[in-house]
């Protein structure tokens, strides 16, 4: 057999372009055999006809204005005019109507900071989010609570969006530094505090949230000192933060695996001590890792905040569902319907919102 | 003399740098090394080579205590150290001494080179921002990098990478530098880059103590080659003698089974 040698190089050339024309490619696509066509067309058909229903019950027999109930006769369409009517409950609940520029200033900043933490989700940025989730909430507590120049509000009065809002951001920001510290206590070198971490993460991972709910509501108070009476609300928060720190904790314990025992060792050796590599080199890089799964709990978190309405907090459920039995509301099942199905939507643009910052995140990486 | 790659010698010129009596340790009852004896003269250059399993790791990673030892005494840059007193505080000291520079590069993914360079004396050693980053420019320029200073890691070729590493161990200003395996993980083609700049370190007199494969490297750099074998040191020449002249059977089926480079 001879040898070869080449003598010219071969020239990049372009891909050759596809010829099947786009009819057959969609036939191919939607219908590549019998079994599945049916399938495809079956499927479609549902759909269309869902769709169709849901069309006609929330746009077209729906009915947009009026004041009570008598606004919307009927069960056959969706009524608005519940939701529209009733803005003012769902959005901020019982808020002193004179200090309602106080929560506009909250959700203003929200969207702000919302708006500028998407537009720019590089790496570099990614802490000075989490920064801001956590100072944000204390901003917003004290800014709503309000004391001296601002009249007091207690937690009471708040409601609707507003308090899903605070609820959300005051469990991440607790929740996120504690679970931290929970994970690094997971892996002291003292077999107290890990054991006592360890027993703390895994109880709160293993009891039900209303559980713990309920316990914060009513077993809470009879503990406390007779003088110190902290208000429901905050209660409720406390709770949520335990149980979202143990969750954080797990996450936060999976990023810290992830950093290998090199960087660790290549920290020692350029003089580091441990405590400035954990701050310098192995947290930045875990945080950085574990950012989508954080993303992940704080939808989580806000869909949690539901549950706040089974304890009598007037959260936005709560709201929805004290406005279906006020009097001029009261009588129609509909009212009670459209509202559930407005949450529904509410809690689907803000959670699949941060499911798709999420996905961002983790697709730049 | 300021152009120098290597940091100023010590005050303590003519103590042994290193020296390790007797040292012995094991990982769960695996006896990893065995009666280790060695003195590194400062400026000495010390190739250790032996069969993969042999402890050539474990010795120079006992060095600067990332491999605590069970038995035995070791002296590292005037740090004293004894069996039973390895603390985190000893570690920190003899740290501050050694460079090491490591067969995965172990470079810090999320900084810089620059920042790589500058976080141990700013954080560990206390020397002020613009003085680090005055000596960091200095040695990225003198392993040819200070054009990629802004760049991570990820950005750099794996030579690229492990030169790097090297500044950023001098940037500490050591008095010895540990290299375990330093080439190993390279492809063939950047090898070379590598073993060029650690011979300019050796030219001017840094202290070292290198863990490698590389033969022909230890006849040009070393001063004194060690065998290792199961723990133990077999054999201790300069380059010429152990590489014509071995002494023990081992060596020579070692060597034997060398592909002549």
């Amino acid at each position: 057999m001879s040898s070869f040698v080449r003598s010219t190089l071969i020239e990049a050339r372009p891909a050759p372009v596809a010829v099947v024309p786009t009819l057959t490619r969609w036939r191919r696509t939607w219908f590549p055999s019998l079994a599945m066509g049916v399938l495809s067309l079956l499927l479609l058909v549902l759909l269309v006809v869902a769709g169709w229903h849901f069309f006609g019950w929330a746009l077209v027999r729906a009915h947009w204005s009026g004041v009570s109930s008598s606004a919307c006769p009927g069960d056959d369409g969706a009524c608005w005019a519940f939701i529209a009517a009733r803005w003012k409950p769902w959005l901020v609940g019982d808020y002193p109507s004179d200090q309602l520029w106080r929560a506009w200033t909250c959700f203003a900043i929200f969207a702000l900071f919302w708006g500028w933490a998407v537009r720019r989700a590089q790496g570099a940025s990614q802490q000075r989010v989490l920064l801001g989730f956590v100072l944000m909430p204390v901003f917003f507590f004290l800014l709503l609570l309000g004391s001296g120049v601002l009249p007091f509000v207690p937690p009471t009065r708040w409601g609707g969006l507003l308090l899903t809002l605070v609820a959300t951001l005051a469990t991440f920001a607790t929740a996120l530094p504690l679970g931290l510290l929970l994970a690094l206590g997971r892996r002291s070198r003292l077999p107290i505090v890990r054991w006592l971490c360890g027993a703390f993460v895994e109880g709160m991972r293993a009891v039900p949230l209303l559980v713990l709910l309920f316990i914060a509501a009513t077993l809470l108070p009879m503990f406390l000192p007779a003088g110190l009476n902290v208000d429901l609300f905050t209660r409720a928060v406390v709770a949520f933060a335990l149980f979202n720190a143990a969750m954080a904790a797990e996450v936060f314990r999976g990023g810290l695996q992830t950093i290998g025992l090199g960087q660790r060792e290549a920290a020692t050796t350029v003089g580091l001590s441990d405590l400035a590599a954990l701050a310098l080199v192995v947290l930045p890089q875990a945080v950085t890792a574990v950012v989508p799964a954080l993303v992940n709990i704080m939808i989580s978190v806000v869909k949690e905040t539901t549950l706040l309405s089974v304890i009598g907090v007037n959260d936005l459920l709560g709201a929805i569902e004290s406005g279906a039995k006020s009097p001029e509301w009261n009588g129609e099942s509909n009212i009670l319907t459209s509202g559930h199905v407005f949450l529904a939507l509410a809690y689907f643009i803000i959670c699949w919102g941060l499911s798709r910052y999420s996905r961002r995140l983790e697709a730049r990486r | 003399m300021t152009n120098k790659l290597a940091a100023p010698a010590d005050a303590n010129a003519g103590a042994a740098v290193v020296q390790m009596n007797a040292i012995n340790k094991w990982y769960g009852t695996y006896h990893a090394l065995r009666d280790i004896e060695l003195v590194v003269m400062p400026g000495e250059r010390i190739v250790i080579c032996g069969p993969s399993g042999s402890g050539k790791s474990t010795l120079v990673r006992t060095v600067n205590l990332l491999e605590p030892f069970q038995q035995g005494h070791l002296q590292v840059c005037g740090v004293e150290v004894g069996a039973d007193a390895i603390t985190r505080a000893a570690r920190l000291a003899v740290n501050r001494r050694v460079g090491m520079v490591f067969q995965q590069f172990n470079l810090f993914p999320h900084m810089t080179a620059l920042q790589n360079l500058t976080v141990g004396p700013v954080w560990g050693n206390g020397v002020s921002r613009t003085e680090a980053h005055a000596l960091a420019m200095h040695y990225l320029e003198r392993v040819g990098l200070s054009a990629h200073a802004h760049k991570h890691p990820a950005q750099l070729s794996g030579g690229q990478q492990q030169r790097v590493a090297i500044a950023r161990t001098l940037c500490t200003r050591p008095q010895v530098v540990l290299f375990d395996e330093p080439t190993a993980s390279l492809d063939p083609e950047m090898v070379n880059e590598v073993l060029q700049t650690m011979e300019a370190l050796a030219a001017e007199g840094m202290t070292m103590l290198i863990v490698t494969h590389e033969m022909g490297f230890a006849r040009r750099v070393a001063d004194r080659v060690i065998f290792m074998d199961q723990g133990q040191i077999i054999e201790t020449a300069p380059p010429d003698d152990f590489f014509e002249r071995p002494q023990s059977a081992r060596l020579r089926t070692f060597l034997g089974q060398l592909l002549p480079h």
